[in-house]
């Protein structure tokens, strides 16, 4: 232990002679300040029984693994020592105690801890928010390369005892209680009862150069976790009576920015100190009636743009429209978006179309069915051979007496595309070898409903006619005249009657033997 | 059944029978003239001398044996002259004849200019091209090109479809027909000598002819 102990110490010496500049380039100092932060871990390690480490590990580890390795050395170190602070902030005079004990050990490792001393303290006075110095406490304590830098500047400043930062317009102990109020207005807990306590700590640490300098350290912020922790019923009457001068001693001290924080304070103050005396429903209540101020306010102030109805681009702020998710009606279709399977089913339906040849071009619509096109006479370039006298003259004879009309070229045309025609026909005819056979009547039977035509035949009737599919004939076939009840006369009706009344005769002779039971019983019945 | 009263038929003895209506026949060209006879004097240009020459039977038969009109050339003067005779039906023949010469010293044929001796509507018009438009040296020369057409093509198109004759006598132009047939062919004519391509007077002969001939 010994030996290592020399070398970690050495190690340490080393690092602090040498120069800032040699720790920004790699060089062998690595190796140097890798045996330092080893020595200290094995200082550190008494107090952290729990930690799976013996030794740091520093052999072929990369910075980020090491320090990994002491931030699980100190983390479970840290809340030990709030506990330990917590103790000491109930019972103040086992300081003293810790401090007689710190100065006997404390000579053994005197530059070390004067080191790290100097360090801390270093640190404290370099950064003002003492909240986040915990984490840049441990940064710069564990880890070896940026240790040396902070030492030797430290070193001056502690012994200075900071005379170098301090001046009649800065004085540390000022900013300290500066801070402190600060805190003390932002959670509503007086600690200036504390601040005895503390700077009585800060002084004896100070003063006794603690063998712990984390400790210390952590002691020293743990004194403000306990203050953020919250009140002892000792305190809590005293922040009862609390009042305005208590914490600011005049009027003087306060700048404006610090009026509005304290304003704001004053009223979560009341607010923190009432809440442990008001019931669930009180509560809800202040809440219910903070959210109603809120909802006022906002119904006073000018509402948005968008709910203002019709607003021009003039009153509304620039391109706040796009910032907007409008809805409006587009008339248009969208437009297609073209995927790949878009693409793909378009081509498949080209390939099929032109395979079945399928393309659906654009017919000629037929023309109205008028009367036959008149012959339109050829543009006779050619010197006529009639003269002027016999073009009148046939013009009139076939006008007045076609028979004798001799023909025109149109009508030796038609002659022989007749004469073609009858030629094609007779060899058409000679190949079925003259046998005219007619198409065969094929006589289907199909059932024909007497439904009225229009259901039949169209879906959208043009106009509706009443006629039924079948003719009255196939409906009824009757003889005679057939009248309607009301239109028979008196012998008419007579005659059906009679015609009815034989017909009935003549079923009843036909089956006499069944309904001869029924015709006695009648009889009996009619004879009674 | 009373006595039918006759009616008293008075034996007019004293009256005389009336005279017999009088029936008058027609007048007779020269009765109507007073007995006058009527001339025509068609001069011959010096172009259609020779044609006369060989196609004058053609013109004497018709004239003299139809017509009924005296012909006879006068070579001294050059001309033709036409007297009615006796018996000459019509002071119109005498007309048709001097048309049907007056035409054939034109340019026409016979048989064209026949028909002015058989049908009364036709008749003969003609125009220069200076008429129509003021054309000089080529241009002319063109115009009269375009009027005829290759191989006479266009003027026998325009003859076809509108049942007219035409002579293009190197200004001058004549058409022989019906007035509203002259019409169209002048029409068509005129577009020509301004200058329109023979396709458009085709088109436009075309459903000009159509509608005149229904």
């Amino acid at each position: 232990m010994a030996i290592v102990k020399d070398s970690g110490f050495k190690a340490l010496e080393k690092l602090k002679s040498t120069e800032p500049p040699v720790f920004l380039a790699p060089s062998s100092i690595s190796e140097v300040a890798r045996a330092a932060s080893q020595h200290i871990f094995e200082k550190l390690k008494p107090y952290n029984p729990k930690s799976p480490f013996d030794e740091l590990l520093v052999d072929g580890f990369d910075a980020e693994q090491i320090w990994q390795q002491i931030d699980m050395q100190s983390q479970p170190l840290l809340s030990s020592l709030r506990q330990e602070v917590n103790r000491f902030a109930k019972n103040p005079e086992e300081i003293r105690k810790l401090g007689n004990l710190a100065l006997k050990v404390s000579h053994e490792d005197d530059v070390d801890e004067m080191d790290m001393d100097g360090h801390d303290s270093g640190d404290d006075e370099l950064e003002a928010n003492e909240s986040e110095g915990e984490e840049k406490d441990e940064e710069e304590e564990e880890d070896g390369d940026e240790e040396e830098d902070g030492d030797e500047e430290d070193e001056e400043e502690k012994d200075g005892d900071n005379e170098g930062i301090e001046d009649k317009f800065f004085k540390i102990k000022e900013l300290e209680e500066f801070l402190e109020d600060g805190e003390a207005e932002e959670y509503g807990i007086d600690y200036k009862n504390n601040k005895g306590v503390a700077k009585r700590k800060k002084q004896n640490l100070r003063d006794e150069e603690d063998d712990d300098d984390e400790e210390d350290d952590d002691e020293e912020e743990d004194d403000e976790f306990g203050a953020f922790a919250g009140g002892d019923d000792e305190e809590a009457d005293k922040l009862g009576k609390a009042k305005y001068t208590d914490f600011f001693g005049g009027k003087k001290k306060e700048t404006k920015v610090k009026w509005k924080d304290l304003s704001e304070d004053d009223e979560a103050e009341r607010e923190n100190q009432g809440n442990e005396k008001l019931s669930t429903h009180e509560k809800e209540r202040l809440k219910v009636q903070s959210k109603i101020e809120q909802m006022e306010k906002t119904n006073l102030d000018p509402k948005h743009w968008t709910m203002q109805g019709e607003i021009t681009a003039a009153k509304r702020p620039k391109n706040s429209a796009l910032e907007v998710d409008l809805d409006f009606e587009h008339n248009a279709r969208p437009a297609p978006v073209i995927t790949e399977e878009v693409t793909a089913s378009l081509e498949d339906l080209i390939k099929s179309r032109i395979i079945e040849a399928r393309f659906d071009d654009v017919q000629r619509a037929p023309s109205m069915p008028t009367k036959a096109k008149r012959e339109a006479k050829e543009m006779d370039e050619s010197k006529s051979k009639k003269g002027l006298a016999e073009v009148y003259e046939d013009e009139y004879v076939r006008t007045a007496n076609p028979a004798f009309a001799p023909t025109t070229f149109s009508d030796e045309l038609k002659k022989e595309a007749s004469m073609l025609f009858k030629n094609l026909c007779l060899k058409l005819d000679a190949l079925s070898h003259f046998h005219f056979t007619p198409k065969p009547v094929i006589e289907e039977m199909s059932i024909q409903t007497n439904v009225p035509a229009i259901a039949m035949e169209e879906v959208a009737p043009v106009a509706v006619s009443d006629a039924a599919m079948l003719a009255p004939e196939e409906i009824f076939s009757g003889k005679g005249d057939i009248k309607d009840e009301s239109e028979l006369t008196q012998e008419e009706r007579k005659r059906r009657r009679a015609k009815k009344k034989r017909k009935f005769k003549a079923e009843s002779a036909k089956e006499p033997v069944k309904k001869a039971r029924d015709a006695t019983t009648v009889a009996g019945s009619e004879v009674l | 059944m009373a006595e039918s009263t006759q009616m008293e038929v008075e034996t007019a003895t004293q009256t005389a029978p009336l005279p017999a209506k009088p029936t008058f026949k027609p007048l007779k060209a020269h009765e109507m003239s007073d007995g006058k006879v009527q001339f025509r004097k068609i001069s011959v240009p010096p172009n259609r001398y020779s044609p006369l020459k060989k196609a004058w039977l053609d013109i004497y038969t018709p004239i003299y044996d139809q017509m009924k009109v005296d012909i006879r050339m006068n070579l001294k003067a050059r001309k033709v002259e036409l007297k009615t005779r006796a018996d000459t039906p019509d002071i119109s023949n005498l007309q048709k004849s001097a048309d049907f010469v007056h035409a054939f010293m034109l340019g026409f044929d016979i048989p064209d200019a026949i028909s002015l001796l058989r049908m009364d509507e036709l008749y003969v018009e003609s125009f220069e091209i200076k008429d129509v438009k003021t054309l000089k040296g080529e241009h002319l020369s063109r115009a009269i090109g375009r009027l005829s057409g290759k191989g006479g093509k266009t003027k026998f198109a325009i003859e076809n479809s509108t049942k007219t004759r035409i002579v293009i006598a190197d200004t001058r132009i004549h058409i022989l027909g019906a007035f509203t047939n002259i019409k169209v062919a002048r029409s068509s004519l005129c577009s020509l000598i301004m200058g329109s391509p023979a396709g458009k007077v085709y088109s436009k002969l075309r459903s000009v002819s159509a509608r005149l001939n229904e």
